[in-house]
């Protein structure tokens, strides 16, 4: 009887088995990558700051190994792209130029910002102010971002090359030793490495410098300077043939660097300060662009900076810094503090204007186009959600802008990362997968 | 919290209903009735009737007690929208038991019984650093029922019955990170169920040797964690302040089941099963916890399920091949009551099918075996990153799950 029960039960167990086996559920196969009509074999990137991986003030070697160009590469490999070697500092160089971190917090839990001290600094340039940075020797360099560049920089002779009239020291680390333009690095690059694939983010400090200066620096660059070179850079990039993808700028003044510091909240403190004498009748007070004093308005854009300086110097014969009751009786927050109602519009024009020139240099080139623009106007207005970890445009808290109130956050740049693949998804009918941008790091806490 | 009982028994946090169909739950009860897709209201099958259709244990022949077992194998993949990287569970097993006895007189009216069983036990246990962390990284969900029962046969056409359903023990653990700036913290919610009463009631008829219908009705049982812990680890200095609490609470509903059968049985050799459920799941709105402290600055959090009414529908047959030898044949679907959009990690819920085999051996008079195997195959399903954001449900996580289920059982018969 018991071999018949065996008998009789073998056929069961050996469908049991068979269902085992095949339990395991496999999705793979309905989301296997493509490159589309792209080619991403060799990839060069093109770009300032947010292209070198600046963060926190410094370009440091988590930050380039963060950079979303190096990011990009990596997803590009699922797709057939091949290695991507970026300029970084060694392990030894990694603090690079120095940066700021959150060092503590003061006796109401506000985070206190110091500074890293560079590593990477190799004593000062011609120009006695400049510090050099520790150079990159090799020769295979994709990731071209150069912090600070403009636009308007890319064809000034000597803009990277050690001189005493200035140069820029993250351009100066990649040559050697050669007066060697920007558009002439780039097309050297393009002739060595013949990319199939490039990214292209230039244009923000065009706005970023005036800006961030409250208007009292680096003037915005002119619309049809910006439209020639723009047109020069993506020509040297797509000469041989290569796709791509270019972004917009950002309106800069959603950045925490000049939204984290609210004129309302300023005045009202200031209302509300026992040590000011009729401090109801007192407001905010600042120097506009146009040296004349008048009361701040919530159309006044207060820097980060500012931060520290309202309230500070008063004495028995001066009003503290910013503190005023009229328009001549007042010590007004100094214009480079402030961007006020008629500078903010000038950004926002000008901003505008450029990305139209980019815009229409992208369609004239059937260039992808990630609209930096739209997509952080959106972030400042609603946040953006990462599988399932909330992130805002806000200061310290917010995991997207580094301490610097500018610059992204690794977590930041992998979630510009995965826009720039949405895009070129889209214009290239590409697979390329999207990283988890909740696994990188927001603002690091001691 | 609990849910995690689903994945395998279904879904719902201490979620014991047993009986219920979709969503959350793979129905375990007896042996037999797995091999035959899950029917049994319209059955007089055996002692496992206590938990389909306590109407039906008065029209069951024999006296006896019937213990059986199963494993359960639940594999799942996920993909995150818009990525490529496939994530599995890590592994587990759990074994879901049941235990009939059913007693009374030989040629008498009515039959007593008690019943045991196990129909939420689950677990699901996330891959490491995956894309839902902080929805879910583990969940496991114990719960034991006990039901005393008693069925009267009114005429030798109709019987009735019912059932005391208590739930003995409820145990929940479940688990997820927490995203800081820099890092992720990790936090466990750990409780037992307080225990708490239902009932099951049901009728069944047999106007002929060839056909018998059954209706029964389970009742909802709102399981309840109070006084469960609270533990943090990987939470730097700098936020411990934030995440103090040690204690939490939370509900889950148990939903009512309806449920409808018809038993046909052309000759003395086979016998076919037709079942359909009705759960209201919509009883399911919100999953709800408080906290003793605040966590990150709240006492309380909620997560939007909004589940729906399901139906499940049930097909089975047996033929006696010998007197010793019965196979079991059949398949079952179940309607999800998750919609889209609403799909959590506890319950990665879809439309599912299963289908079962079984078989039983009889060793003489008295002792017999049943083995039965359900395939079940939870439909692929995606959810968008745009119907989270749309439903307010971004705490969870967008992508696509698919899972299929696995369960071998184990019955041993001893009747008299």
């Amino acid at each position: 009887m018991n071999t018949t029960l065996f008998r009789k039960f073998v056929p069961f167990v050996a469908l049991l088995g068979l269902g085992f086996t095949a339990c395991q559920p496999d999705l793979e196969d309905d989301f296997k990558a493509s490159a589309g009509t792209a080619d991403f074999s060799r990839y060069i990137a093109v770009g300032n700051s947010l292209t070198a991986g600046f963060s926190d003030n410094g370009l440091y070697l988590e930050g380039q190994l963060n950079s979303y160009p190096n990011l990009l590469a990596m997803q590009f490999k699922e797709v057939g792209g091949g290695d991507f070697e970026q300029p970084l500092f060694n392990e030894n160089q990694r603090n690079g130029s120095g940066y700021l971190a959150i060092t503590g917090f003061d006796n109401t839990g506000n985070p206190i910002i110091g500074n890293v001290a560079a590593n990477a600094a190799v004593g000062l340039g011609a120009d006695k102010k400049t510090p050099l940075l520790a150079k990159y020797t090799g020769t295979g360099n994709q990731n071209l971002g150069v912090p600070g560049i403009r636009i308007a920089d890319i064809t000034t002779v000597g803009y990277g090359f050690d001189n005493p009239a200035g140069f820029n020291p993250y351009f100066e680390r990649l040559l050697s030793n050669s007066p060697a333009t920007y558009l002439q690095y780039v097309q050297e690059r393009v002739n060595t490495i013949k990319p199939t694939f490039f990214t292209n983010w230039l244009g923000n400090n065009d706005v970023l410098g005036y800006a961030s200066s409250g208007g009292t620096a680096a003037p915005l660059t002119p619309v049809a300077e910006f439209t020639t070179k723009y047109g020069q850079m993506l020509d040297v990039l797509t000469a041989g043939g290569a796709k791509g993808l270019v972004a917009t700028i950002p309106n800069v003044t959603n950045v925490p660097l000049f939204t984290t510091v609210p004129v309302a909240a300023v005045i009202a403190s200031i209302k509300a300060n026992p040590q000011i004498p009729n401090a109801a009748a007192a407001s905010l007070y600042i120097r506009t662009g146009t040296n004349t004093v008048r009361e701040a308005t919530a159309s006044d854009l207060l820097l980060l900076p500012a931060r520290s300086v309202i309230g500070t110097g008063g004495s028995a014969t001066t009003l503290p810094v910013g503190v005023g009751y009229s328009a001549t009786l007042a010590n007004p927050l100094p214009s480079q503090f402030v961007l006020d109602a008629t500078e903010v519009a000038n950004v926002t024009a000008r901003t505008a204007d450029l990305n139209a020139v980019i815009q229409k240099a992208a369609q004239d080139r059937g260039l992808a186009v990630f609209d930096a623009n739209a997509y952080f106007t959106n972030v400042a207005r609603f946040g953006v959600i990462t599988n399932g970890t909330t992130n805002t445009a806000a200061f310290v808290s917010g995991n997207l802008f580094s301490l610097d109130g500018v610059h992204p956050t690794p977590r930041g740049y992998a979630i510009v990362a995965n826009e720039m693949i949405k895009a070129i998804n889209a214009r290239y009918e590409a697979k390329v997968p999207q990283l988890n941008a909740a696994a990188y790091r927001g603002v690091e806490f001691p | 919290m609990n849910l995690k009982t689903l994945l395998l028994a279904g879904g719902a946090l201490l979620s014991g209903t047993a009986a219920s169909a979709g969503g959350y739950q793979v129905t375990l009860a007896g042996i037999k009735n797995n091999g035959m897709g899950g029917v049994g209201v319209g059955l007089s099958l055996d002692q496992a009737a206590m938990f389909y259709n306590p109407g039906a244990l008065a029209m069951v022949r024999e006296r006896g007690v019937q213990l059986g077992g199963n494993v359960t194998f639940a594999r799942n993949a996920f993909i995150a929208e818009g990525g490529n990287t496939q994530r599995e569970l890590r592994n587990s097993v759990v074994t879901p038991f049941s235990l009939f006895a059913g007693f009374g007189p030989a040629e008498g009216k009515f039959r007593a019984g008690i019943a045991v069983y196990t129909p939420f036990g689950s677990k699901l246990q996330y891959a490491e650093g995956w894309e839902g962390r902080t929805s879910l990284t583990d969940i496991d969900l114990k719960s034991i029922f006990v039901q005393p029962t008693f069925s009267y046969a009114l005429t030798d056409k109709i019987s009735v019955g019912a059932g005391l359903v208590v739930l003995a023990y409820g145990a929940v653990n479940l688990q997820r990170d927490i995203p800081l700036p820099d890092s992720y913290g990790h936090i466990e919610l750990d409780g037992k169920a307080e225990t708490k009463l239902g009932y099951n009631a049901g009728i069944f008829f047999k106007p002929s040797d060839k056909l018998s219908v059954g209706i029964s009705y389970r009742s909802k049982i709102d399981a309840q964690v109070e006084d469960g812990d609270v533990t943090f680890s990987n939470i730097s200095p700098t936020f411990a302040s934030r995440f103090q609490a040690t204690k939490f609470g939370a509900t889950l509903p148990l939903p009512a089941t309806t449920s409808f059968g018809v038993g046909i049985m052309p000759n003395d050799k086979l016998t076919v099963g037709l079942d359909v459920n009705f759960v209201n799941w919509s009883a399911y709105r919100t999953l709800d916890f408080n906290f003793d402290q605040p966590i990150n600055g709240s006492t309380t959090s909620s997560s939007k399920r909004y589940y729906e009414d399901a139906f499940t529908f049930r097909v089975g047959g047996q033929y006696k091949v010998t007197d010793a030898f019965t196979a079991r044949i059949g398949g079952a679907y179940d309607d999800s009551p998750v919609k889209d959009g609403y799909v959590t990690p506890e319950t990665p819920d879809a439309d599912r099918l299963s289908g079962t085999l079984g078989v039983s051996y009889g060793f003489g008079e008295h002792f017999s075996v049943d083995l039965s195997t359900q395939f079940v195959r939870i439909k692929q399903r995606t959810q968008t990153f745009e119907q989270l954001q749309n439903n307010q449900t971004t705490d969870r996580v967008a992508g696509t799950y698919k899972t299929n289920i696995v369960i071998p059982g184990l019955g041993l018969n001893y009747t008299f």
